[in-house]
């Protein structure tokens, strides 16, 4: 008797928890039907984005193959640039060599006139006023005397050299460029190694073997991102106060 | 005799500006790339000025003005730093590095000629 009394509580404790669990699973059940719906949208969602995430996919590859052509297209820009700007200075190096040729003739000609000059005097005085040839020997005189030429040659001479000096301050504007240029490769560069960790990410597999970065021929040159061609004399002043500034606090 | 400059700039183009600006008045110039090339260039010739740019591979402006200036055989020559880069900070840090001037780029041909004679004629 004392058993069975004893029984009875235990029977209806397992009995309340299988209860207690049955409730737990209808929770579970009423949540599922609850969730079930949103599982289904995201399936289909899954269906319709994976074949959109595959053509960005294959974009992103498709691009990134194009980059290494562009950052090299870029860099034989320069290439040509350079060497047409070179080929440009090569001829204005040989204008000012010819100038500067020039100048020596006219200055070594200028002092052969004033041998002449002197000579002519000499025989002026030596056939005396009365020699038949004297007015044409004045007139000789005059004219090597008043001889303007290498005057005139100087002054245009300094024209030419300023306008060749205005031609290679010009010219500079391709070495601006360059870096400006290379700047572009340096960011095309950039994206590109990003896009390939991206495309790997998605594909799970190495593609940078075929993209490698060693493709861009624009990399490895240095430059100034901020490089500009500006003909104003700001920045030259700015650097100039600096340097005075220097010179001064180190006196 | 000629004076004789060290030009040291990567791009061929400033150095073949520098050149003809220089060559113009009777100065003798001699290229370097980088200022590597130009440190191993350095001790074959008496140079009497260096013309350096800052961004360069392999030695930068800014090391090879450092190096320069370690150097007992070179600790006196005069050098013009000739950059794009305009900002204060770098043109401070180049003249404490123990550059005598800074010149910016694009660069007036005449301007480099005048600061190359301050310091040779």
């Amino acid at each position: 008797m004392q058993e069975e009394m004893l029984e009875k509580p235990q029977e209806s404790n397992s009995m309340s928890k299988v209860f207690e669990r049955l409730s737990d699973l209808k929770s579970i059940f009423k949540f599922g039907e609850k969730i079930v719906p949103i599982i289904q949208s995201l399936v289909e969602f899954m269906r319709e984005i994976i074949p959109l995430l595959e053509t960005i996919n294959s974009s992103i590859s498709d691009s990134t193959k194009k980059m290494p052509m562009a950052a090299n297209q870029i860099a034989d820009v320069t290439s040509a640039t350079e060497l047409a700007t070179t080929q440009i200075l090569d001829l204005v190096d040989d204008i000012g060599i010819a100038l500067n040729n020039i100048e020596s003739g006219l200055i070594q000609d200028e002092e052969n006139r004033a041998k002449v000059a002197h000579l002519l005097a000499v025989i002026k005085e030596k056939v005396g006023p009365v020699h038949a040839a004297q007015a044409e020997l004045d007139e000789v005189y005059d004219l090597v005397i008043s001889s303007q030429l290498k005057e005139s040659s100087i002054q245009l001479i300094e024209a030419i050299k300023d306008d060749t000096y205005k031609i290679t301050l010009s010219l500079q504007v391709q070495d601006i460029t360059a870096q400006q240029l290379a700047a572009v490769n340096h960011l095309i560069e950039s994206v590109n190694n990003r896009l390939t960790m991206l495309v790997q990410d998605i594909n799970q597999s190495d593609i940078r073997s075929e993209f490698l970065p060693e493709d861009f021929s624009g990399g490895g040159i240095h430059f100034d991102p901020n490089a500009s061609y500006t003909k104003t004399e700001g920045k030259q002043d700015v650097a100039d106060a600096i340097v005075q500034e220097s010179r001064r606090v180190n006196n | 005799m000629k004076k004789v400059i060290l030009i040291a700039d990567d791009s061929p183009t400033i150095r073949k500006f520098v050149s003809v600006a220089l060559t113009m008045q009777g100065y003798e110039v001699v290229s370097a790339c980088d200022g590597m090339e130009a440190m191993e260039k350095l001790p074959q010739a008496q140079f009497d000025l260096v013309i350096t740019d800052l961004n360069m591979p392999n030695l930068d402006g800014f090391e090879l003005i450092k190096s320069i200036r370690e150097d007992e055989r070179y600790k006196e020559i005069p050098i013009i730093i000739l950059s794009s880069l305009a900002g204060s900070a770098e043109i401070e840090k180049g003249l404490k590095s123990g550059a005598n001037s800074y010149l910016v780029k694009p660069f007036d041909p005449k301007r480099v000629q005048y600061e190359v004679s301050k310091y040779l004629n």
